[in-house]
């Protein structure tokens, strides 16, 4: 024993390429040390809920930075590096996520982009509303700027990925969460989409109330346009259901009798009060342009347009208004045609002749007062009385078989003077013109039929 | 410890082959050893090594070096008595041939 302790007091020697090694040892072992566990330690952190996670090994020290969502994740996570084997100790730097009080969340959508902002509970949430906004727009950027926080109402998620939902029927504006109250503003993409949202929302987890929803519907538009070129009268917008959308085309049908109407509209909720009202009398103001455009929005009307001669501009300014529901306002932007050439008495003649082929002038069922819907009609009689201001004009009535002679006789008569009246009015001469009336003693067609009885009921004008 | 073992198989061999050649030659070398009192010093210093390495004591790097080197300093000394008793072995054996 005494040899072997005598020897080992001899062993120092070697201490000194020991200590060489060592060095050697030191110097290339430490970095591929300190990476692998870095490796494992983020590895043992694979499935911990964490934010802003950062790891730093010195030697086999770990520095373990990040931002948990609950105590017990916080401590799991420690103890999870921890236990990874070759860490000596674990220097722990993790603390919870900031709580928000109260818990507010917006999603914000402008032309270009959605903004999600405010706070999220954890990353997957903040992925999946991400996602969820990314899903229901196409194609849309989304912008997250959305922070981590605890302090979410139960079902959050749920509401939020709700109104996500909806976010597509948003033109502009915001959804808003406040712990558990929700708030939308903005304005709705088509019309029915703010009903629509507000349907949607009774879905909201239990627990969720809507605090404001100060959504605007878009405005509610129709638009006629009135091209004399391509002879169409085109209508395009909204109407509030089929028996309106009926009411409307028939309107235009019998106000216009020369143009072909071309029917774009579709049914949507929304409309004001007093619609058809409001849109039939404009359409009439509409027919007696000779090129204009009618839009409705909301309960405005605007009128744009030339009207035939000077007297029927101020009569659609002054007059049109008066026809319309309450509430409703009304907006001419009426000049008048400039005058066309004046011609002689065959052209007038001509005139007059070709027009009153296309459309009759119609009048009250038994009665002398014009139809309003033949006003148009009569406007532009009036332009071609304008056109041969030297003519002198009989203004000629008929009417069918029905009925006796003297009373016939007497309702042409009427008839024809209502006419006359119409012209002077407009700001003809009254001594241009003359009212007869025949009865039915100069039928055009037997009248045996309905057809035919239409026919015979007629105003003619002879240019003299 | 199995960690730093695997991790550091090959300087670990190189420190007990070192041992063992430290070993072999100082049971034939002639030169001053430590004394008793330095061999007392040595150990407790290696002993204030070894608590300070068990209480993490000393931090980062530095505290894993102190480690790598009690570490090494393991087979480093069992190398070295494998070595001696292996050469006092041997030498026996040759003096015992030649005697007879």
């Amino acid at each position: 024993m005494d040899g072997f302790f005598k020897w080992s007091s001899k062993w120092w020697p070697g201490v000194i390429p020991l200590i060489v090694l060592w060095a050697f040892a030191a110097w290339t072992s430490t970095a591929p040390l300190e990476a692998d566990l870095a490796d494992r330690s983020a590895a043992a952190l694979q499935g911990a809920v964490l934010d802003k996670t950062t790891i730093a090994v010195a030697g086999r020290d770990v520095t373990l930075g990040a931002e948990a969502f609950s105590e017990a994740a916080r401590s799991a996570a420690v103890r999870a590096v921890d236990a990874v084997s070759g860490v000596r100790l674990v220097n722990d730097e993790t603390r919870l996520v900031a709580e928000a009080r109260p818990f507010v969340w917006s999603a914000e959508r402008d032309v270009v982009r959605v903004t999600l902002a405010g706070s999220a509970p954890l990353p997957a949430s903040k992925a999946k509303l991400t996602e969820a906004a990314r899903g229901a727009l196409g194609g849309v950027e989304v912008s997250d700027q959305m922070k981590l926080a605890r302090g979410a109402p139960a079902h959050f998620d749920e509401a939020a990925v709700l109104l996500l939902g909806q976010i597509a029927k948003l033109k502009d504006g915001k959804f808003t969460i406040s712990d558990s109250s929700v708030s939308l503003s903005g304005m709705a993409r088509e019309l029915g989409d703010r009903e629509a949202i507000a349907a949607a929302l009774k879905k909201l987890p239990e627990d969720f109330k809507i605090a404001a929803n100060d959504l605007k519907a878009p405005p509610y538009v129709l638009q006629v346009n009135k091209d004399p070129v391509a002879s169409t009268l085109t209508l395009s917008g909204n109407v509030p259901d089929e028996s309106v959308h009926a009411a409307i085309t028939a309107a235009a049908a019998g106000k216009f009798f020369s143009e072909k109407v071309v029917d774009n509209l579709k049914t949507s909720i929304g409309a004001p009060g007093g619609f058809a009202a409001a849109v039939v009398p404009a359409l009439g103001a509409l027919s007696r342009l000779s090129t204009g455009t009618l839009v409705v929005s909301d309960r405005e009307v605007k009128l744009s347009g030339d009207a035939l001669y000077d007297g029927a501009a101020l009569q659609i300014r002054s007059g049109l208004g008066k026809d319309f529901p309450q509430n409703w306002q009304f907006k001419a932007d009426v000049s008048v045609k400039p005058a066309v050439a004046p011609v002689d008495a065959t052209v007038c003649q001509q005139l007059f002749s070709e027009l009153l082929g296309k459309a009759s002038i119609r009048f009250e069922a038994g009665k002398a007062d014009l139809d309003p819907d033949s006003t148009g009609l009569l406007d532009r009689l009036v332009e071609i009385a304008l056109r041969c201001p030297a003519s002198d004009i009989e203004v000629v009535g008929h009417t069918d078989g029905d009925g006796d002679d003297e009373s016939n006789h007497a309702m042409s008569e009427k008839r024809a003077q209502a006419v006359v009246d119409y012209l002077v009015n407009a700001g003809l001469p009254a001594a241009r013109f003359t009212a007869t009336g025949f009865g039915a003693a100069q039928p055009l067609v037997p009248s045996d039929s309905e057809q035919g009885k239409a026919q015979n009921r007629r105003i003619e004008f002879k240019v003299m | 410890m199995a960690y730093l073992v695997m991790f550091h198989w090959g300087w670990l061999l190189g420190a007990l082959l070192l041992g063992f050649a430290m070993g072999w030659i100082a049971v034939v070398h002639r030169g001053p050893g430590v004394s008793r009192t330095q061999a007392g010093w040595l150990g407790l210093l290696a002993a204030a090594l070894l608590a300070a390495a068990l209480t993490h004591l000393v931090p980062g790097r530095p505290g894993y070096w102190v480690e790598l080197a009690l570490l090494m300093l393991g087979p480093y000394v069992a190398g070295c008595a494998i070595g001696s008793l292996l050469r006092a072995w041997v030498v026996r054996r040759s003096v015992a041939t030649r005697t007879s």
